[in-house]
């Protein structure tokens, strides 16, 4: 039995040798999670290498379908740094204890838009008679958050609604078959084939006077920034640097695209209706005590589980790599 | 009740993990005992030699269930409930001094000064040796060398132990001291410590969202989380130590003035786009470097060792202070332990996971409770329960809404007193619509039920089409040829491969999913019957025929019962399938269903909720396969003993 337990103890003491040598690693690699078809500026840098040159360490760039994924592939330790995550999986990320931090705010864009079908007679102005109707929706992404703040807005009451968990481009199918009376997308080959077929419930600028608006940021490990604060700091210069670069030529959208894996036009589009806030704007308007970071979290948070606690969000909000 | 069971689900997972032990030590006692006894009377390979055997079903349950408490730390916190309340105070001093060990050899093998150095030094490497020859002048071009070798002797001056100020020392001296000081501290022990009401008011590791409870509970916890407080200062003072040797202050001033000379003239707009480019884009390369070096972060290698050598103290009263806690944390608690985050302490490795047995069962409880107001269910819907089905509903599925527009005549319009009066035209269009009472009936609801239904129903018609087309396939020439190349050919196609067409074809509501698990069990269905037609002994079939059968009675009586084993195991390796095939049903138009709730809890990492959705399609999968086997017995007792 002693010697079992010997066994057992020396088995265990050997994991913790290999599991804290594994985490005292310094990084000779930082490993970087990004969207394809997300066409931001800083994918100029990327081609052009401007990170590794600027860090002084090579930079792995690997693309995600989901903000989800890409906190899993950061609790799993795959991933350092995540590019443009969705605001709705970082905050359910950190209610679910992640050791994660928000360092900046990679692109500001309109809120995912809710069509509802042309020819059902129902926009902004008698939005109630949605109440009883059927809407896809995909579940716990910024596209349900969008939707949750535009029938609240409009005073709607959504659980009289038969709410779908579809997919965008399911989404977009449905509203195109007739099968639901509105959908809520994201992404632009699902928007453009959904407004084929739909308007959407609430006009750009009725979104911005109700203050109705999605960012994405750029989110880290603790370890990471910890570890490694300086390449966090070098990694937002860089990018603020290709922020300040763009002037949207057409060799640089050709570069983004190529990159991005989209067409020119879409690319165009897409980007047109995209914000890169600098670094001061971030810490002025988003990372200030109150700001729209913390904010828009909390009533996320909310929007979500239902007992979102505002306050242990902002702890995860750090804007002091941006200085 | 069920909070208070909730609550000390701790002490109960004690017990049972106590059960768990004896339950598995006495049946593989009893399984000895069994197996000497009937050792002498079997023959290997004797289908007997399986029969009974239960013991070593309860054994291997007991196994699978102590595994699982404990990798999950469910043992751990069945007996030492305080003790990830203790680790999560020491991970909180391991937080704070994870700064300082990140710059120190102890922390990352080597001084964060030296990996600066050699990034650097490489940088400015790389940086001289692309000169672009081209977009600057000579006399340039020996200005930008001198410039890159006035930032090189940065990292030079940084690096001597002799230049660095009176002023760090004294603050690294100071570090160390205190550094020291707090390793007495633990050293000291925890006696007189006692924790506060706050703190003991907190809810229980494991009965809430937030899994563990952050404010110290024990003594011992609270000497370590009053020492990372103390410690955090500590780390904030040596965040601010900055090494500025004199002969860096003239140096910094100096370079950063012939920066400014170089951006002057790149900014007077008398060279063309590509030179331009390229001047802009070198000054910002070694201004980048330049900035990373001007604050003073790189420190002599021995000015730090002092540090380094305080930590590894403070690790080594770490240790001592942590006593029986690193014994138990090593044995009970597989992983890496707790770590601290800026918001809470979160479990690591296996148990992050891994949620433990007790807070399975309570999800369940939590899910499989109907009172929806309450908090029970998911998503607006409970896991399985009964509703008032009204009569109409059925009625209104059953019957088109066109009928009502082949009757003659027209719609009722409002008259001119505002009233209506609806005709014969109207009422049935409200009966067919379902817009009447006709009473309600008693039906099943929830999440389980719309789940078990959806396969039931894809099974019934597998089985109901897809028997007879099978057994008909193994007699005749005609539907075997003309079957044969649409079954073999849409047969191998997994049934995801269906799932984008389903969507625009039968659209978001039920009857897409079911054909989904239609099309999984309708092909085993007709190959198993097939199998089984054709697999009858000719002896068996020429005797009925000598003996006076009709087509019929061959197929009735003597085709079919030979059929059936086949048939039958095709049964349970359909619904198998099915249940496999169900959570990627879901996925399309998702509104309820087990694979449903599974695919949302994804969403949301709750791991909780991801695993009694697991655990509950393992057990209808279990239950259905009982049930078959049952039937098995039931019906073919033969099998197997021709």
């Amino acid at each position: 039995m002693r010697l079992i337990m010997k066994r057992a103890l020396m088995a265990s003491a050997g994991a913790m040798v290999f599991a804290m040598s594994v985490s005292a690693q310094a990084a000779d690699k930082v490993n970087v999670a990004f969207f394809l078809e997300w066409a931001t500026p800083n994918q100029i840098a990327k081609v052009d290498k401007t990170y590794d040159k600027a860090m002084g360490v090579g930079v792995n760039w690997t693309d995600f379908k989901t903000g989800v994924a890409m906190t899993e592939a950061m609790l799993s330790g795959d991933i350092d740094i995540s590019y443009s995550q969705g605001l709705a999986p970082f905050v359910t990320a950190i209610q679910q204890g992640a050791p994660l931090k928000m360092v900046g705010i990679a692109v500001v864009y309109e809120a995912n838009d809710c069509f509802v079908k042309n020819g059902s007679g129902i926009d902004a102005s008698n939005a109630s008679e949605l109440e009883g109707k059927t809407v896809a929706v995909p579940l716990n992404t910024m596209a349900d958050y969008a939707f949750r703040r535009y029938m609240a807005h409009l005073k709607v009451d959504t659980s009289t609604m038969k709410i779908v968990d579809q997919a965008p481009p399911d989404g977009a199918q449905s509203l195109t078959d007739g099968l639901v009376d509105m959908a809520c997308i994201f992404g632009g080959a699902s928007s453009k084939a959904a407004g084929e077929v739909g308007t959407p419930i609430m006009t750009k600028q009725q979104k911005m006077d109700a203050g109705i608006g999605s960012f994405d940021v750029i989110s880290v490990t603790e370890k990471f920034a910890t570890e490694n604060p300086e390449l966090v700091k070098t990694f937002l210069e860089v990018t603020e640097e290709a922020n300040v670069a763009w002037k949207a030529t057409d060799a640089q959208i050709a570069k983004v695209a190529k990159d991005a894996g989209m067409k020119v036009p879409t690319t165009k589009k897409q980007m047109a209706d995209f914000i890169f806030p600098s670094a001061k704007e971030q810490l002025e308007q988003y990372f200030n005590k109150g700001g729209i970071a913390a904010s828009a979290a909390s009533s996320l948070g909310l929007v979500f589980s239902g007992d979102s606690d505002g306050s242990k969000i902002a702890k995860t909000l750090d804007g002091s790599f941006l200085k | 009740m069920v909070e208070w069971l909730s609550d000390n689900r701790a002490g109960f997972a004690a017990v049972i993990v106590l059960l768990l032990v004896a339950m598995f030590i006495w049946s593989i006692v009893l399984g000895r005992k069994q197996a000497v006894l009937t050792a002498k009377d079997e023959v290997f390979g004797d289908p007997q030699r399986t029969r009974g055997g239960w013991y070593w079903a309860l054994s291997g349950v007991a196994t699978l269930m102590l595994i699982w408490f404990y990798f999950s730390w469910g043992i751990g916190r069945a007996y030492f409930p305080t003790a990830a309340n203790e680790m999560c105070q020491v991970a909180k001093l391991e937080e704070v001094v994870s700064p300082i060990k990140a710059a120190l050899p102890i922390g990352s093998r080597y001084y964060k000064s030296t990996l600066l150095v050699a990034r650097n030094s490489d940088q400015l490497d790389t940086v001289e040796a692309e000169l672009p020859t081209g977009a600057f002048t000579s006399p340039e071009q020996a200005k930008l060398k001198a410039l890159t070798s006035n930032v090189r002797s940065l990292i030079v001056n940084s690096s001597n132990p002799k230049n660095l100020s009176r002023e760090a020392t004294k603050k690294l001296d100071q570090i160390v001291f205190q550094l020291n000081a707090l390793s007495m501290e633990l050293r000291g022990g925890f006696e007189g410590f006692s924790p506060t009401a706050k703190a003991l008011a907190q809810p229980k590791w494991g009965t809430t969202h937030v899994e563990i409870p952050i404010l110290p509970i024990t003594a011992r916890g609270m000497l370590f989380d009053g020492v990372a407080t103390k410690a955090r200062e500590v780390a904030t003072l040596f965040r601010k130590i900055r090494n500025h040797p004199p002969a860096n202050v003239t140096i910094i001033a100096d370079v950063k003035a012939r920066i400014a000379k170089f951006k002057k003239v790149n900014a007077s707009g008398k060279f063309d786009k590509k030179t331009d480019a390229d001047r802009v884009a070198y000054v910002k390369a070694v201004e980048r470097i330049f900035r990373r070096l001007d604050d003073g972060t790189i420190f002599p290698a021995n000015s730090l060792d002092g540090v380094n050598g305080a930590i590894a103290g403070l690790d080594a009263a770490r240790d001592h202070a942590r006593g029986s806690l690193g014994t138990i944390e090593a044995i009970f608690f597989p992983g890496i332990g707790v770590v601290k985050s800026r918001t809470q302490c979160t479990e690591q490795g296996s148990a992050r996971w891994l949620p433990k047995p007790m807070d399975v069962i309570a999800t369940f409880f939590k899910l499989a409770n109907p009172d929806i107001e309450g908090g029970g269910g998911y998503k607006g819907v409970p896991l399985l329960w009964w509703k008032w089905l009204p009569v109409a509903d059925l009625v209104d599925f059953f019957t088109p809404d066109w009928i009502a527009d082949l009757w003659p005549g027209e719609y009722t319009r409002h008259g001119t007193d505002g009233t209506i009066s609806p005709n014969f035209k109207d009422r049935l269009l409200n009966f067919a619509r379902g817009d009447l009472y006709l009473g309600s009936i008693p039906a099943l609801d929830g999440h389980l039920w719309d789940s078990v239904f959806r396969v039931l129903v894809a099974m019934g018609l597998g089985i109901f089409l897809g028997v007879p087309l099978g057994l008909f396939m193994g007699v005749s020439r005609f539907f075997k040829s003309f079957f044969d190349p649409l079954i073999e050919l849409y047969r191998p196609v997994p049934p995801l491969a269906w799932a984008p067409l389903i969507l625009t074809i039968f659209g978001i509501t039920d009857d897409g999913k079911v054909f989904l698990l239609f099309m999984v069990a309708f092909a085993i269905m007709v190959i198993s019957a097939r199998t089984g037609a054709s697999g009858t002994q000719l002896s068996k079939i020429r005797a009925s025929h000598s003996l006076g059968a009709s087509d019929r009675q061959i197929m009735w009586n003597v085709i079919l019962p030979n059929a059936l084993p086949e048939i039958l195991t095709g049964v349970r390796i359909a619904i198998g399938v099915c249940w496999g095939t169900l959570v990627a049903a879901e996925i399309l138009a998702g509104t309820t269903g087990i694979g449903f709730i599974e695919n949302i809890a994804r969403t949301v990492s709750d791991y909780e909720l991801i695993w009694v959705t697991i655990l509950i399609m393992g057990m209808l999968g279990l239950l259905f396969d009982l049930i078959m086997r049952w039937v098995i017995d039931k019906t073919i007792p033969w099998r197997g003993k021709g």
